[in-house]
């Protein structure tokens, strides 16, 4: 927990100061608050203590690291209580955040009240912080390594559909090959039984023909005897 | 002091807010800080007002954050932080 002190003072009456409060948004310095909303405000029995709860919308430009800390918005809202006591002539803002208060809490005490060498022109503004950070070393490692899993995962999620891609392209490719392999299997398939039915062919051809050279030979042979015999027969 | 007002976290809120710091401001300096006052004024501005917060603090999921801190620094405390 860390304490912070400031302390001011203001050439304007008490009186002043405190109606411009309920004014004091937007103004050109503080442009990260966008927004200012009275959520509750009563005023006591003797109409002389006002209370007011409000809520304060900040806008405002983080470094990532903190933005992954509170959740990832810029927007951020902090709740004051402020109560204006016209008897004890004081006006006293008690504000915390609401945003990424499970990390960082900052409590922020202001009080305005008159001068007390010139009540009538001068106000005095203290402003008190207490500052306390529920966020271990632990804590932070886990939220980062939280964040470097998660990141991991897209990353690999994104290699993943990258690879695929470059897969699908590949078998594509792959596919094509195969397949003009295959049709010149079938080709030379095609071909050999060509090859094969013409040479069946070609024997049984053959066969054909040696058989009637066979049977011719028969033929001849037979005739031969034949007229061999008719000459022994004749003489 | 400037004149223009601030906006509300719910745009749909900021033409009643408006008209409800209107009154309000008016009411602080010429009634409140005289001691002039005996009730808080301006109550149909602040009623048409706070319908539009209530409604848009659950939209914009506030509430549960804002409810935490009333636990912890509740209105009635002044807004000081109470020991669990």
């Amino acid at each position: 927990m860390r304490l912070f002190h400031n302390q001011h003072v203001f050439d304007y009456s008490w009186d002043y100061i405190t109606a411009a409060n309920w004014k004091k948004y937007p103004n050109e310095v503080s442009t990260h608050v966008v927004a200012v909303d009275v959520l509750r405000r009563e005023l006591d029995i003797s109409g002389k203590v006002l209370t007011s709860e409000r809520l304060i919308t900040c806008k405002q430009s983080v470094p990532q690291w903190v933005m992954m800390l509170v959740g990832g918005s810029n927007i951020s809202y902090v709740r004051e209580v402020s109560v204006v006591d016209l008897n004890e002539k004081s006006l006293i803002l008690r504000s915390c955040n609401l945003t990424g208060s499970s990390l960082l809490k900052v409590y922020e005490t202001v009080k305005y009240m008159p001068h007390p060498d010139d009540p009538q022109n001068r106000t005095l503004f203290k402003q008190e912080a207490q500052i306390t950070a529920y966020a271990t070393f632990t804590k932070v490692c886990n939220k980062i390594e939280e964040w470097s899993v998660n990141r991991f995962h897209e990353n690999a999620e994104k290699g993943k559909r990258g690879f695929d891609s470059v897969l699908k392209v590949l078998d594509e490719s792959w596919k094509q090959t195969d397949k003009i392999m295959d049709g010149l299997a079938e080709k030379v398939d095609e071909t050999v039984v060509d090859i094969k039915k013409t040479t069946d062919i070609l024997i049984k051809e053959t066969e054909k023909k040696s058989s009637k050279l066979a049977s011719y030979y028969q033929y001849f042979s037979n005739a031969f005897r034949r007229s061999n015999d008719m000459t022994r027969d004749g003489s | 002091m400037g004149n223009v007002m601030s906006a509300s976290f719910a745009t749909e809120c900021t033409p009643l807010k408006g008209k409800y710091d209107k009154c309000f401001n008016d009411w602080y300096s010429e009634k409140f800080l005289k001691g002039e006052s005996i009730e808080n004024e301006c109550q149909t501005e602040w009623y048409e007002y706070m319908e539009c917060v209530q409604a848009s603090l659950v939209k914009q999921g506030i509430k549960p954050a804002l409810d935490e801190a009333r636990k912890e620094a509740p209105f009635e405390n002044d807004g000081k932080p109470v020991e669990p």
